[in-house]
Order: structure tokens, then sequence, then C-alpha cells
């Protein structure tokens, strides 16, 4: 799979512990807010759902490994307001996404925030 | 011909109504009077979507730190407490930080109930009609009604705990006032994810009144004999959202991958329904 670059957990506590998709739902503990993942690949699903959105993304990990990363985002009540739309993400784009990550190292991550395949970003990316 | 008689159509609506009239009769005597309904077009325009205005701490004057997030282990409120509950809470603030403090309303299952109904981040809505007022929540999704059609709460033998209580309430100008008891408490509902809780004694008088065009102000007077050792008052504030705005559906068990475990833990599932936090 082409998957340009990369899981960078090593440049984790880029953005300083900010989480953006507060959950109407549930506690977020098992996210480490002091840690940020920057996670570079394709999409592979948009899950535009309740209680949460979930954005499925196919990453190439340091060993040349493709893992897929579930990133869990906000309701789409919320992120309907906040300019998201079911469309958002859409398989095959490439996007970069930034995000808490899950606190045992599972392929998994709050959303901060992401730069999209146009170029545009999402939420608090930098 | 038989014993029995054939009825005219007449007759046999006589017949239901009177009936209808012995089960009324047996029934306790209504406490509405109609005379104490208002008139529709004396009450407020609270239409449109709102949203409050803070995030999900629900006493902003005494978080603890100031500005802290429901969601931040170590956060934490000052109401009243006796020491009784004072130490439940600090047990539940510990569970909070260990990860094993479970949000009631991530089940899925049951509403987030009152008062947190009204500490939620998502739209609500306030449906003024003259007999009742209705509080209507995106998440959960939460409805509670609010009779303003004179009425008294039923008697002690015909309620129980609920998810969002017994109100009635009254119109004072401007200002809907209502009173809400029989209320769920500890181990079923939470204030909010600091592990804020109360007892099935508590009463709370709510004053709802519209501050500004797209301003909603609710002051919650909170008296909990097992828990509090005097009122607590809480205020939180609704910002109307755009004119048109509309309330758009969350169906909590649509795609729930956080699932709750017998020990309390809040799981993460992947998209094959696995758990990852055992990796």
């Amino acid at each position: 799979m082409n998957v340009r670059k990369s899981l960078s957990i090593a440049v984790g506590c880029i953005l300083g512990g900010f989480a953006a998709a507060a959950s109407a739902h549930h506690a977020a503990t098992m996210f480490d807010r002091e840690q940020t993942v920057e996670l570079s690949g394709e999409i592979v699903e948009f899950q535009w759902t309740s209680p949460h959105v979930w954005i499925q993304i196919n990453v190439e990990d340091e060993s040349g490994e493709v893992v897929e990363w579930s990133v869990e985002g906000s309701v789409p009540n919320r992120l309907y307001r906040a300019g998201w739309r079911p469309t958002t993400f859409r398989p095959g784009d490439r996007v970069t996404i930034q995000g808490a990550p899950m606190r045992n190292g599972a392929p998994a991550a709050l959303f901060v925030g992401a730069r999209l395949a146009d170029g545009s970003t999402l939420g608090r990316f930098e | 011909m038989t014993g029995s008689r054939r009825l005219s159509g007449s007759s046999l609506l006589r017949a239901k109504a009177w009936a209808l009239f012995a089960v009324a009769a047996a029934m306790p005597a209504p406490t509405v009077s109609l005379a104490q309904i208002p008139e529709a077009a004396a009450l407020p325009d609270w239409s449109g979507v709102w949203q409050m205005n803070s995030n999900t701490v629900f006493d902003q004057a005494t978080v603890d730190p100031p500005g802290g997030s429901s969601n931040a282990p170590g956060t934490r409120e000052y109401p009243p407490y006796n020491e009784e509950w004072e130490a439940k809470y600090a047990a539940n603030r510990e569970r909070v930080r260990s990860g094993e403090f479970p949000d009631p309303i991530t089940t899925c299952g049951t509403p987030a109930g009152f008062p947190r109904m009204m500490n939620l981040p998502a739209g609500i809505e306030f449906i003024v009609k003259p007999e009742q007022v209705w509080i209507i929540t995106e998440d959960g999704p939460n409805i509670m009604r609010i009779y303003t059609d004179g009425r008294s709460h039923p008697a002690p033998e015909d309620r129980w705990p609920t998810y969002s209580g017994e109100s009635v309430g009254h119109w004072e100008d401007d200002t809907l006032v209502f009173q809400t008891i029989s209320l769920k408490g500890d181990g079923d509902t939470i204030l909010d994810r600091t592990g804020l809780v109360l007892s099935t004694e508590a009463r709370i008088v709510t004053r709802l009144r519209r501050l500004e065009d797209d301003l909603m102000e609710a002051q919650f007077t909170i008296e909990d004999p097992e828990a509090l050792t005097g009122p607590w008052h809480v205020v939180k504030q609704y910002r109307k959202l755009e004119p048109g705005a509309r309330m758009i559906e969350f169906a909590c068990a649509e795609n729930n991958r956080n699932p709750v475990d017998t020990a309390g833990r809040t799981l993460t599932l992947d998209r094959e329904g696995n758990v990852l936090d055992d990796l």
C-alpha cells in the first residue's frame, strides 16, 4: 500500500496535550492528553455516527507495516455545528491527523486536529 | 330473547360514559384547576435551539482549578456536602483518576437525568405550552416535563425515583419556577464527570428565564438533607444558536465503541469490535 509517511509517536508532546474532542458520552481517561501522535496516511472509513464519529486511517509504521488506526472524535450534532460534514473524510483521502494516543500504545487516538486532502485544516492542527 | 339486551348506539355511549365516570370517581380527586393555566399569549417566547455556554463542569462558581474540565482527573467543585458525602465525592474522584468511574450514560441505555440534562454540551430546547414546559436535549436524548397547570406533586405512594424526576411549576412574570423531586441519585445518575452525585432525597427549585434575546439562565437551588449541609446554589446559562438552527438526532446506541466492562472501565473498540485496552 502506498501510504506516504508515517507514524511519529516520537514527536509526541508537540501540542502540549490539548484534545478538542471533549466527549458527551464517556470519560476519556484511556487517552493520554499529554501526548500527541501524528498520523499520516489514507482514510479507510469515516463513521459519521453517534455517540462518536470514528476516523479509520491506514498508517505505515516505522517497520513498514501498515496499521489501521481508529481516531475517535466528538459527535455529529456538535461537529456539524463546527463545520464538519459526513464527507469531511472520504475513503482514499490522504490526510494527517493529530490526536491524543491511548495510554497502552494501542492504535487508537482522540482527535485533536487534521490537515485534509485539500490542505485545509480542521480542529487544532499545529 | 336471552337475558342480555342489545344496546342502541346512544345507549352504548351512555353506558361507556357511566363506566368512565365510575372509574374516575374511584380515583383521587384531581388537583388541577383550569383557572390556573396561563394564557398562551402571556407566555414568553423561548423558541430556537440553545447551547450551554460553558464546559460540562456543573458548578462553574466553585470549580477547582478555575476553568477546569470535568474530563480532567483532579478537577473538583465544592458543593456543601456533609462529611459522609464529601468522602463519597473524594472516592468518586479517585475512581475518575484510575479510569474506573463510568459515566452512567456510557452504556447508551438511560437518560442523563435532571439536573445533569441542563449540563450537557449539545442542543437544548425549551418548549413553552400553557399547561406544560418541555425541556428536550439532543444528547441522551432527555425529555423533561414540567407541569404548569396548577397540579401538585403526586402523593408519595404515587411516585418513585426517576432519572428526570417529578416537576411542577408556575410562572412569575417571565420566569418559570419549578420544583423537581423523586430523582434517582448516586449510583444511577451523576451531575458531571468529576464524580458529583446527589441522593434520592434531593429537591431542586429551578428559576428559568430569558435574560437577553439570545441568553437563557437557569438558577438552581438544591437541597438534599442526606448529602448537603445547606442549600447549594448553581447558575448555568445557555446561548441561542443562529436563527433556523435545528436539533440533530443523537442515537447513542448507533455505534457505541466505548462499552463499560464489569470493573467499571470504559473500553475502546476497534472497527471489528476488538477491545484495544488489553493489547
